[in-house]
């Protein structure tokens, strides 16, 4: 059964391992082309999802699909579309980076040649390694190691693409590229990416949406504007003037779409419902009860701390 | 399956292997001590070669079972020449039954319980490689390299024996029928019924010593073997060699239809060391 609206659709996926339950009926979709967070930290059970959605581990309860395949049922047409980035490089350190390619992509069943030796150009030179393509592996960086890494799990064109921690031992730059790769990759080829990440500025960055689960279980799902609205309520629009007058601020008070306004020396802050719509109006507001505004800021909650709010303060507080 | 499949993980291996002195080492250094070592100790004096019995009663336990022609050959030799005979011809045989087993259940335990070892595993899992495409593939590069090396330890062997007994019998003594058959029939039955074995207990441990320690069992048979030549109550002779051959092939069906059977994945990718 094909189900091409969502690339991966999840229903009450759970994994135990004798008495220990390692994914607790986990439920989320996602669609082509989207580039969707899983945020968790280490022993959330991320990196069991992702096996069990590459047919690497059964189920114990609940169904996946991956590209309309039943994880269990059709595992290897499940493998056969999906790029996976295991949480260790995997790579075999005694073959060089070029036999390590060809291995994987002639094992992926990409049987041309000349369409291998091209793509494997291709995604050598991105990841700029095409000049050490006749060394072994066992000679590179771990920052090397793991672009290739990422080289192979694109070198047979997957439509979903699994990465755990893809930035993990890289420097700066190449996570850079990295990420840039990741949104050209999903908004370009239309590819589905699935990512497993502690680090939140990525998730942040790239994914449309973000699961945060905890000791296998969701804690929330949703955007990133979601789940800050979740934990903050509202974004705070922080205004500063040249001078306060209760003028300005029984102006302000008034308008429709702001809440609870506090006064701190020469800057008002309050809370607003859409800090996109309410902005213009209040620096309207403001200029008109005779204010003079010399900046604005919309502050909202950082990726991070909603992260910190949702899973840290969940485990303090058993 | 798809023989171009397991082809493509058999050389993958091969390579590897290739490149691993951990494993080219003692698939080196055992069949050199039986080919060429030991052939020249007995050559050089076969009356020092310790069997642990006199010579009278080994020679005539081994040749219990032996062809009539070759009791005959026998009867008209020096005392020297029918040690020498019976040590290089008969009792080295079932020895050169180990270089197979020890070659392949070093490069089978390498096999996954390697993988696991070196973390390579899970990439390997992921593919759209099957069950029996994996397994099948991870036997022939343990089997090949298995058997050139013993193929090249019987030429060795052969040629050893065959110069270094040139003065004491004035024509060359092997290869024999039985050499043949123990080296082309029996060899490649054994290997495979011992890289079923191994390849299976590696990819259910968690590392590749491991899979060592426990394959090093598979030569207990072999042990066997050579206790009842000693002793007279088994001689390889061909009927012996062919029957336990069948007997081998049997078996080897039967192992790879089990290990296709009991390969899971999940075992090989969650048994961690």
């Amino acid at each position: 059964m094909s189900r091409q609206l969502s690339e991966i659709i999840t229903e009450g996926l759970t994994k135990r391992f004798n008495s220990f339950t390692a994914v607790d009926h986990l439920s989320f979709e996602v669609g082509e082309g989207e580039i969707f967070g899983i945020l968790g930290p280490n022993g959330a059970g991320k990196t069991t999802t992702i096996r069990m959605l590459a047919s690497l581990l059964t189920p114990t309860e609940g169904t996946a699909y991956v590209g309309g395949f039943d994880v269990v049922d059709d595992s290897l047409k499940v493998r056969e579309i999906v790029g996976i980035l295991t949480e260790n490089p995997s790579l075999y350190d005694r073959l060089t980076a070029m036999e390590n390619m060809e291995f994987f992509a002639e094992a992926y069943g990409v049987s041309d040649r000349q369409a291998r030796s091209k793509k494997i150009r291709e995604l050598l030179d991105f990841f700029d390694l095409w000049h050490r393509r006749d060394d072994k592996v066992g000679t590179y960086s771990k920052g090397m190691k793991q672009k290739l890494a990422i080289a192979r799990a694109l070198v047979h064109d997957p439509d979903v693409l699994f990465l755990d921690e893809p930035t993990s031992g890289l420097d700066p730059r190449s996570s850079k590229d990295i990420r840039g790769l990741m949104e050209e990759l999903s908004r370009r080829e239309g590819q589905t990416i699935l990512l497993c990440t502690h680090r939140l500025e990525d998730a942040e960055r790239l994914c449309s949406r973000v699961m945060l689960i905890n000791e296998g279980g969701m804690v929330t799902i949703g955007t990133t504007d979601e789940l800050r609205s979740q934990i903050a309520g509202t974004p705070i629009l922080r205004v500063r003037l040249g001078e306060v007058s209760e003028t300005v601020v029984d102006a302000v008070r008034s308008m429709e779409g702001v809440e609870e306004v506090v006064v701190d020396g020469n800057t008002l802050s309050m809370s607003v419902k859409d800090a996109d719509e309410v902005t213009p109006y209040v620096v309207r507001g403001v200029v008109m009860a005779g204010g003079m505004v010399q900046s604005v800021e919309v502050l909202k909650p950082s990726l991070e701390e909603i992260y910190l709010k949702l899973v840290v303060d969940e485990d303090e507080a058993e | 399956m798809r023989l171009s499949k397991a082809l493509l993980v058999f050389r993958k291996d091969w390579r590897e292997v290739g490149r691993n002195w951990e494993v080219l080492t003692p698939i080196a250094l055992v069949p050199l001590l039986f080919s060429v070592v030991i052939p020249l100790i007995a050559i050089s004096a076969p009356g020092q070669v310790n069997t642990g019995t006199s010579r009278e009663v080994l020679i005539e336990s081994i040749m219990r079972g032996a062809p009539a022609g070759v009791m005959e050959m026998l009867a008209g030799f020096t005392e020297d020449q029918q040690l020498t005979y019976v040590l290089l011809v008969y009792m080295f045989a079932p020895f050169f039954l180990l270089i197979p087993v020890m070659a392949s259940s070093v490069i089978a335990s390498d096999s996954f319980a390697g993988e696991k070892e070196r973390k390579t595993i899970e990439a390997l899992l992921a593919t759209p490689l099957t069950d029996g495409e994996l397994l099948f593939g991870k036997m022939l590069a343990s089997f090949v390299p298995a058997m050139a090396v013993t193929i090249l330890s019987f030429i060795a062997y052969t040629v050893v024996v065959d110069v270094g007994t040139y003065g004491l019998f004035g024509a060359p003594l092997l290869p024999t029928l039985e050499w043949f058959l123990l080296i082309f029939l029996m060899t490649p039955a054994l290997s495979l019924a011992s890289i079923g074995l191994t390849v299976l207990i590696s990819s259910r441990v968690r590392g590749f010593k491991e899979a060592q320690q426990i394959s090093v069992v598979l030569i207990i048979p072999i042990i066997g073997l050579f206790i009842g030549q000693g002793t007279g109550a088994l001689t390889l002779g061909p009927p012996v060699i062919l029957a336990l051959t069948a007997l081998l092939a049997f078996f080897d069906l039967l192992i790879f239809r089990f290990s296709v059977l009991l390969f899971k994945r999940e075992k090989v990718l969650t048994t961690w060391k």
